[in-house]
């Protein structure tokens, strides 16, 4: 029998560690789009039903996706962004979910 | 005075539908037609209920799209359950408001109706299909 080898910790490739740790920490957008027919107190009941906000914060959101066209309603992790996007989804209106630059 | 509200919040917590029964036939079709449209891929309001969750990918994840597959589908059959209902829990007022919320989108977007401009250029009838869906839900929407 030969003489034993030391048992070191495997080499973890540092590069890869970084990248999984970049991409774990990534904040995500759910993102809602403005449409012609949604009348807009359903929007404030929906964010409010979905994320709990106050009336107040329900109330500008709703009123930027109607002016700009679009926003920003939830930013966090990916899998929580897609549930998110989800519910808004089930709930009828126009959601989806993208990493934020 | 009388009030001509269409649902009211009782003081037990529970929603009274004030709808006649010609508005119920309507909500009945209403509610029927998403529940077909989430099982029948030939359904001209199938597509609308398929939008992607996330762009950026070839394809949506799949757990994400039976999530949405099911929670559109529970909403629809629970509000088609309730829909003789005198009174409704708030599990059945969200499940009604957000199966009307379906329909008018998918409405919308199955008569390309992705713009102010041309909701204002749809024919009366359509006009008068959304301007429905939009009563009910907003009148819905005052007591949740």
């Amino acid at each position: 029998m030969g003489a034993a080898q030391p048992l070191t910790a495997p080499r973890v490739d540092e590069t890869l560690k970084t990248e999984t740790a970049r991409s774990t920490q990534r904040l995500w957008n759910v993102i809602v789009w403005n449409d012609p027919v949604t009348p807009m107190s359903v929007v404030v009941v929906i964010f409010r039903k979905i994320f709990g906000y106050s009336n107040n914060k329900c109330t500008q959101l709703m009123l930027t996706v109607h002016h700009q066209g679009r926003a920003v309603v939830w930013s966090g992790a990916q899998e929580r962004a897609e549930d998110y996007g989800v519910k808004l989804q089930v709930a009828g209106l126009s959601a989806t979910v993208e990493p934020a630059s | 005075m009388a009030s001509n509200r269409l649902f009211a919040r009782r003081r037990d917590g529970r929603l009274e539908v004030r709808l006649n029964d010609a508005g119920r036939s309507v909500l009945r079709a209403v509610f029927s037609q998403v529940v077909a449209a989430e099982r029948d891929t030939n359904h001209e309001w199938h597509l609308s209920l398929q939008s992607p969750i996330n762009p950026g990918r070839d394809a949506d994840d799949p757990v994400a799209v039976l999530a949405r597959q099911v929670g559109t589908s529970t909403n629809a059959e629970l509000a088609l359950a309730s829909v003789h209902e005198q009174f409704l829990t708030d599990v059945e007022a969200w499940a009604w408001l957000t199966s009307l919320q379906v329909a008018l989108r998918s409405v919308a977007v199955s008569q390309g109706i992705l713009s102010e401009e041309r909701l204002a250029a749809a024919e009366d009838e359509l006009r008068q299909q959304i301007a429905t869906l939009q009563l009910l839900l907003v009148s819905l929407a005052e007591c949740l």
